[in-house]
């Protein structure tokens, strides 16, 4: 039975896929031709860093793997990564400190992913770019307007909505962020929100939140891919532009936009560091015995069983580490105002004080139970008082609904 | 003060699945409050090697196992309260919309006035404990659902995580799931002190058999001559 279920199975699965590939083809067909020649060779930039072809087709593997797609989509994913740099890109900066963008283009050991980010097509961004005044808003207006409906939005930072909206009023034209990130996005093909402050508010957004700021969907009430992460890996963001660029479409999102593929599981269950949590080994100060033998880092402070994010399984700069590896736990900055429910970062949630003062749920908890006990000795005390000798009568129970069973003698 | 000649009548309260289910239900928060607390704030074991031990795991199993069995009782418990052949209490449960009772009831407790007629099952101050407890039940389940099947990616558990997402992001995320299920920890362990005593009290003022009333089924009332 179960043999027969596997052949249907198998065959369902496999024409599935042919269509996937059937669809990735079409698409890429159609990207060679509307989308401007690539601007540069990625072959070149590669030979020019030191990779060789081999080390891309190892890269192309473990991508179209973290992508889950079956190996016949590794040729599409190579494909896909030289066609990289013909998407137009343009590169918003909000409210935030410009961290992503450094953490893409300052790792000391870039990997495919980061050239591939290197060699992106950016048509506008802040940070980058050479023009300024006028020349800059022109530049701006031209990418919006020749790749209308083509290009791909990607923004750094919250949008404050405090003052009315006059925050990140910058540009010789005097546009405020709101306006420009409204202007800008009714345009794009898709949004991509990099960095948990466009995509959640993170910081900026933090409490007592003085600017209202926050995450762009909810500012301006549209749909974004949310790279979550502060900053987020590198393979999340070029990950989902390989997908669009295969697919024509962006992946499939959870409920708070994150790719699936990417942020579908949690650090806890891929860390390298669980089974010491199951044995229930744990760091209990820094530096101690357990640190050195890598224990896990959960009564430090360690986010990792509330934070969703890959960290885990593809970690930080070509693979060589990431932060719970490096001995300190998971701040949680995958999520959505982490800065405030994952405080404390260096104690568990339990030790978490509540209410602005210093009290933890344990503490009050504690308190309040003295409480009820003290209550309980007085109250039992001067019942014993107020009923001393008293044979109390039980008053009369009306209760027909009862069975009565018989008398019984004491 | 009582003399040999004083008559009882045995009048039964609870029926047998009322009584399983009510310790059932006791021993698997019992259970759930041991070990919720060594997984919030759990102690190293120091001694033997990583591969031989699995504490914080079989914990963990025990805390899901009888998270589970609280999950299939409070569904018997709600199907009694409606269904029950012996006394489907559910009115009962709302007798604390009766303020005038209540206020007659408080008097009782702050030792003011003598115990009040009894018009339903339990006491007004009772039935908004026993409903807050539910309500408590209920939020404690459904937080828990989330934090296990954030971790369970297969099987009834993953289901439930998926249904439960929304409330999870409304809520603002696992972290806050984890405070707001280890505070309500707290508000059992209350809840069970204040139960507890509230019992041995109403034992021992009316004398009545309130304790074994809910091993036996039975209250006994005394008849007047």
């Amino acid at each position: 039975m179960a043999k027969g279920n596997n052949a249907a199975y198998k065959k369902m699965i496999d024409k599935q896929y042919q269509d996937l590939m059937k669809r990735c083809q079409v698409h890429m067909e159609q990207i060679e031709k509307d989308l401007p020649e690539p601007k540069e060779d990625l072959h070149e930039i590669l030979k020019d860093r030191g990779f060789s072809r081999r080390d891309f087709i190892k890269w192309t593997s473990v991508t179209t793997a973290a992508l889950m797609l079956p190996p016949i989509f590794r040729p599409m994913v190579a494909k896909a990564a030289e066609n990289f740099s013909r998407l137009p890109v343009v590169w918003l900066h909000f409210s935030e400190c410009t961290g992503c963008s450094e953490a893409f283009l300052r790792s000391s050991y870039p990997n495919v992913d980061d050239i591939l980010l290197d060699t992106i097509s950016l048509e506008y961004h802040e940070t980058l770019m050479a023009a300024s005044g006028y020349q800059a808003e022109q530049n701006l207006e031209k990418a919006i307007h020749d790749f209308a409906g083509k290009f791909i939005c990607v923004i750094e930072g919250a949008l404050p909505r405090g003052l009315n909206g006059k925050y990140l009023t910058l540009g010789p034209k005097g546009k405020t962020g709101i306006e420009v990130a409204k202007e800008v996005t009714s345009k794009a093909a898709a949004v991509v929100c990099i960095g948990s402050c466009s995509a959640f508010g993170n910081i900026p957004a933090a409490k007592p939140n003085p600017t209202d700021a926050v995450g762009i969907s909810k500012a301006l009430g549209i749909k974004t891919v949310n790279i979550a992460g502060c900053p987020p890996n590198a393979v999340n963001f070029t990950g989902t532009v390989l997908h669009y660029l295969m697919f024509g479409s962006l992946p499939p999102l959870d409920s708070l936009g994150r790719p699936l593929w990417a942020y579908e599981k949690r650090i806890h269950d891929y860390c390298e560091r669980r089974p010491h949590y199951d044995a229930g080994e744990f760091v209990e100060e820094w530096g101690d015995a357990g640190a050195k033998k890598g224990w896990c880092l959960y009564k430090v402070g360690c986010k990792g069983p509330y934070t969703y994010a890959n960290c885990s399984k593809v970690r930080f700069n070509d693979g060589i580490s990431w932060p719970v590896m490096a001995g300190h736990g998971c701040i949680g900055c995958t999520e959505p105002a982490f800065w405030d429910t994952m405080a404390p970062l260096e104690k568990p949630i339990s030790d978490k004080t509540i209410g602005g003062g210093e009290k933890t749920v344990d503490t009050i908890g504690a308190v309040l139970t003295g409480a009820a006990a003290v209550g309980i000795a007085v109250h039992a005390a001067a019942s014993a008082i107020r009923h001393k000798g008293k044979a109390q009568d039980s008053g009369s129970h009306n209760d027909d609904r009862m069975n009565t069973q018989e008398g019984k003698h004491d | 003060m009582q003399t040999s000649t004083q008559k009882y009548l045995g009048v039964k309260e609870w029926s047998a699945s009322m009584r399983i289910n009510h310790w059932t239900v006791a021993i698997s928060i019992f259970a759930l409050i041991v070990t919720g607390f060594y997984i919030a704030d759990p102690f190293t074991i120091s001694s033997g090697e990583t591969v031989d031990k699995f504490f914080m795991g079989n914990v963990r199993f025990v805390h899901i196992l009888f998270g589970a069995f609280l999950i299939f009782l409070s569904i018997q418990r709600l199907y009694l309260a409606f269904f029950s052949k012996f006394h489907a209490d559910w009115r009962d449960f709302l007798a604390w919309t009766d303020l005038k009772a209540m206020i007659e009831q408080i008097k009782f407790y702050l030792l003011i006035s003598e115990h009040p007629e009894k018009k339903y099952l339990y006491g007004p101050m009772q039935a908004l404990a026993y409903t807050g407890c539910w309500a408590m039940v209920v939020v404690i389940i459904i937080t828990g659902l989330i934090l296990m099947g954030a971790g369970y990616h297969a099987g009834l558990t993953s289901v439930a995580f998926y249904v439960l997402k929304p409330i999870e992001n409304l809520l603002g995320g696992l972290a806050v799931v984890r405070l707001i299920h280890h505070i309500f920890t707290w508000l059992f362990i209350l809840f069970i002190i204040v139960h507890m005593y509230m019992a041995f009290w109403y034992d021992a003022v009316l004398k009545e058999g309130t304790i074994s009333s809910m091993i036996g089924g039975r209250v006994f009332k005394k008849i007047k001559e």
